[in-house]
């Protein structure tokens, strides 16, 4: 049996070795994306000079067009992430002031997503591999609940976190393979589909009263002297519970309510996503009505 | 809990050190530990399913001493048929009343007369056909006098319960586990070492190819109408190699566990895919089923000694049952069918028993023979497995379709971001070590043993999937 033993722990030790050898590895790699997401780029980044910065979820992602922008001489570029929650919004804004960014402008899209203030695992797993190089991020995922296995034990978010940083990422990285996230300046135009769900259902929706990461934005802008302006982007017709806008309206009324800008399904590629078409119409609008020169 | 969880790895080492240290005075305590922890185990997927695993184990327990000890013919028979029928009662129930209602009902609407059957809104209770099939062995061979009735209930209750093989198998025999759980096991060195490298190449099994291959086989199968003809051939060899990596990789895993505890079950895999025929692949493909179904149906049914309708008879019952063990739809009766279809021109032109020996290659024209024979097994595999990989035989005929008539061959980008060729060297590395060590159980025991370990643990961390978290497919049968 002391054999066995003895012998166990060797495996172990092993292992061990194993992860912090792999994890080393990988953060190395992920130490040289620069082209593969947004929040690769702006990580391993210097400071940047931007007139407009576009944080959010897709609802951002898909909605404003920063070429729009830039006709107006205003320097910008779109980083709502696909899936991504404020949790996420609000770290990317923490890593831009952290890299010395000088920024004039902040919009987020702040509607649906102030229902919740989680993380969005599959958009926050993008930010672990920096965990140990940045005490931004660190502090960011502090209260989250696995943050000690996450910070802790070596190699432990690469595989947990493995379709998203893994194995595969890692040769995406190395091949130094373009996604088109960065594309467009961040904005990723949707087309108008043919089967397009134009239903949507929220009345079980409700907005936090006190969304944590909405308020540590808005807190950071003010600090940083950044004109923060936040804003409800337009969902199809067709949805239940459109009454979610007036609650968010009520309990933060400086949020700019443009919900319905743009209503006609033409517009849509999806209920709660603007086709290329509908985000030119919105971002027109928007540029009018906040950088009227 | 999974053998690959989290849990597991808490659960493995407690029960392991209970059981050599605190409970190792002997076989009774030992015995005792087991089922505790296999109790726990099993209650981790539904506690409720518990009294249904212990009131199996009692009516087998009871009924085998009935028949055992009935004085007439008359008793050992009501106690025999009534074990049968409680026992094959319940996995009918489970398993299959749903799907004869309601395809009861498509046969009375197709005849032109209204149905609606009533279905039961029962979950299939995990292991259910495992642990119902080491209870029939047992109670079948009391009744042909093969073998004694065991008098003590813990013993017996840890044969049917022991938690390594309970919800997917090997499929004990009482002959060959029982007698090991009548003894007190004593520590040893070189078995428990055997032990770690079958869990750890099991794991390699499982997380690396399995739950990898499991995504493109996925994407390819559900959206195969859009698919090219190179894509839907890779989809038919990932899905075997995700079915392989998965069962056999729980198999080396609950074998390896359980040398830890010094107990040693059937061996229920041995490099199948490398087979030159479909009866040497069925020699070698979850091996505890197709000798179960081998001793109790085939030979009670004849066997293939009576005359050549027998033989096709019995060889279709075989296959037909056994593909229906798998699940209840179609597409799994469909597989055995046309493993039957496969098996038969060999048994008929009795080349069944042909290739026994261990495989050899050499520079030779016989190799090219060999070497070719084992893809075409394959081949053949890969194309039943569509029938068992598909939703409906009608998916799986189209699916074939394609491959034929698309004539793509070009590389495609499935809709969940993976190029369809990604996993061919992985797959490629996989085989070529499988064919180095296919004289032994696992390749990692030997020369550089623990080099070998500590790559084997590297690729597990490093290629395996583990967020797309999967069950063990047989789980569901």
């Amino acid at each position: 049996m002391k054999r066995f033993l003895i012998y166990i722990v060797k495996i172990f030790l092993i292992t061990v070795l194993i992860a912090f050898i792999l994890d080393g590895l990988y953060t190395y790699i992920f130490l040289q994306s620069h082209n593969r997401g947004k929040i690769e780029q702006v990580f391993n980044s210097n400071a940047q000079k931007y007139d407009v910065v576009i944080l959010g979820s897709s609802r951002a992602n898909n909605h404003f067009v920063p070429q729009i922008f830039e006709k107006r001489g205003l320097k910008t570029f779109n980083y709502g992430m696909s899936g991504g929650h404020l949790f996420e919004a609000s770290l990317m804004l923490k890593l831009m002031i952290e890299r010395k960014y000088e920024i004039k402008n902040v919009i987020l899209e702040a509607d649906l997503n102030l229902s919740n203030d989680h993380q969005s695992e599959g958009v926050s797993a993008k930010f672990l591999p920096y965990i140990h190089n940045s005490e931004i991020i660190k502090n960011h995922f502090f209260n989250e609940k696995d943050f000690n296995e996450l910070y802790y034990i070596p190699f432990y978010r690469y595989i947990k976190y493995d379709n998203k940083i893994g194995f595969r990422e890692v040769c995406k990285i190395i091949r130094d393979d373009k996604t088109n996230s960065l594309d467009n300046s961040g904005y990723y135009p949707l087309q108008k589909h043919k089967n397009g769900n134009m239903k949507n259902n929220i009345v079980n929706l409700n907005p936090l009263k006190h969304n944590k990461y909405y308020e540590e934005i808005e807190k950071l802008c003010k600090i940083h002297n950044i004109n923060f302006i936040a804003i409800m982007t337009p969902m199809c017709e067709n949805v239940k519970g459109m009454n979610y806008f007036e609650k968010v309206q009520k309990l933060y009324p400086e949020i700019y309510n443009y919900e319905n800008v743009v209503k006609e399904d033409k517009y849509f590629s999806s209920c709660g996503h603007m086709n290329d078409a509908g985000a030119k119409i919105f971002t027109a609008k928007i540029v009018t009505d906040f950088f009227k020169k | 809990m999974f053998f690959n969880s989290i849990a597991f790895a808490i659960f493995l080492p407690i029960v392991f050190f209970l059981y050599w240290f605190v409970f190792n005075k002997n076989k009774s305590t030992q015995n005792a530990l087991l089922i505790i922890a296999s109790y726990y185990f099993y209650s981790c997927w539904d506690w409720r399913f518990l009294f249904l695993l212990v009131f199996s184990t009692f009516l087998d327990y009871y009924t085998g001493i009935q028949i055992e000890k009935g004085k007439s013919e008359k008793s050992r028979k009501f106690w025999f048929w009534l074990s049968i029928l409680v026992n094959l009662g319940f996995l009918g129930l489970f398993k299959y009343y749903n799907f004869f209602a309601s395809s009861f009902a498509e046969l009375l609407t197709s005849a032109g007369f209204k149905a609606s059957p009533i279905l039961l809104n029962v979950i299939l209770p995990v292991g259910i056909s495992f642990y119902t099939f080491h209870g029939l062995s047992y109670v079948i061979d009391i009744y042909y006098k093969r073998i004694k009735a065991e008098y003590n209930f813990v013993d017996y209750s840890l044969f049917v319960s022991y938690f390594p093989l309970l919800v997917a198998g090997p499929i004990e025999r009482a002959t060959h586990l029982l007698p090991q759980v009548k003894v007190k096991r004593e520590f040893n060195f070189q078995t428990a070492k055997e032990g770690v490298y079958q869990i750890v190449w099991g794991l390699v099994k499982k997380v690396v190819i399995a739950d990898t291959c499991a995504p493109y086989a996925n994407a390819i199968f559900d959206n195969y109408t859009s698919m090219n003809s190179f894509s839907l051939i890779l989809g038919a060899i990932y899905f075997a190699f995700q079915i392989y990596g998965d069962f056999s990789g729980y198999s080396d895993i609950a074998l390896g566990v359980s040398k830890l505890f010094g107990l040693d079950l059937l061996r229920n895999f041995n490099y199948p895919y490398f087979s030159r025929d479909i009866a040497e692949f069925w020699r070698r493909w979850h091996i505890s089923l197709s000798s179960w179904f081998r001793d109790y149906l085939y030979i009670p049914l004849g066997g293939s000694k009576g005359g050549l309708w027998m033989k096709i008879r019995n060889t279709f019952i075989i296959f037909v049952v056994s593909g229906f063990w798998h699940g209840a739809n179609w597409t799994y009766i469909a597989w055995g069918f046309i493993n039957a279809v496969y098996f038969l021109p060999l048994l008929l032109s009795n080349s069944n028993r042909n290739n026994m020996d261990a495989i050899q290659l050499k520079f030779n024209f016989d190799s090219i023979k060999v070497f070719s024979s084992i893809l075409y097994t394959f081949l053949l595999t890969c194309i039943a497995w569509v029938f068992f990989r598909a939703r409906t035989i009608t998916d799986a005929i189209l699916y074939l379709k394609r491959i034929v008539t698309n004539k793509d061959f070009s590389f495609q980008y499935l809709d969940n971001e993976r190029y369809s060729y990604e996993l061919l060297l992985m797959i490629g590395v996989f085989v070529l070590i499988e064919w180095n060590n296919r004289t032994k159980v696992e390749p990692l025991s030997g020369k550089m043993s623990m080099l070998k370990t500590a790559l084997a643990i590297l690729a597990i961390m490093a290629f395996g999937t583990f967020s797309d978290y999967k069950e063990f497919i047989y789980f569901q049968f």
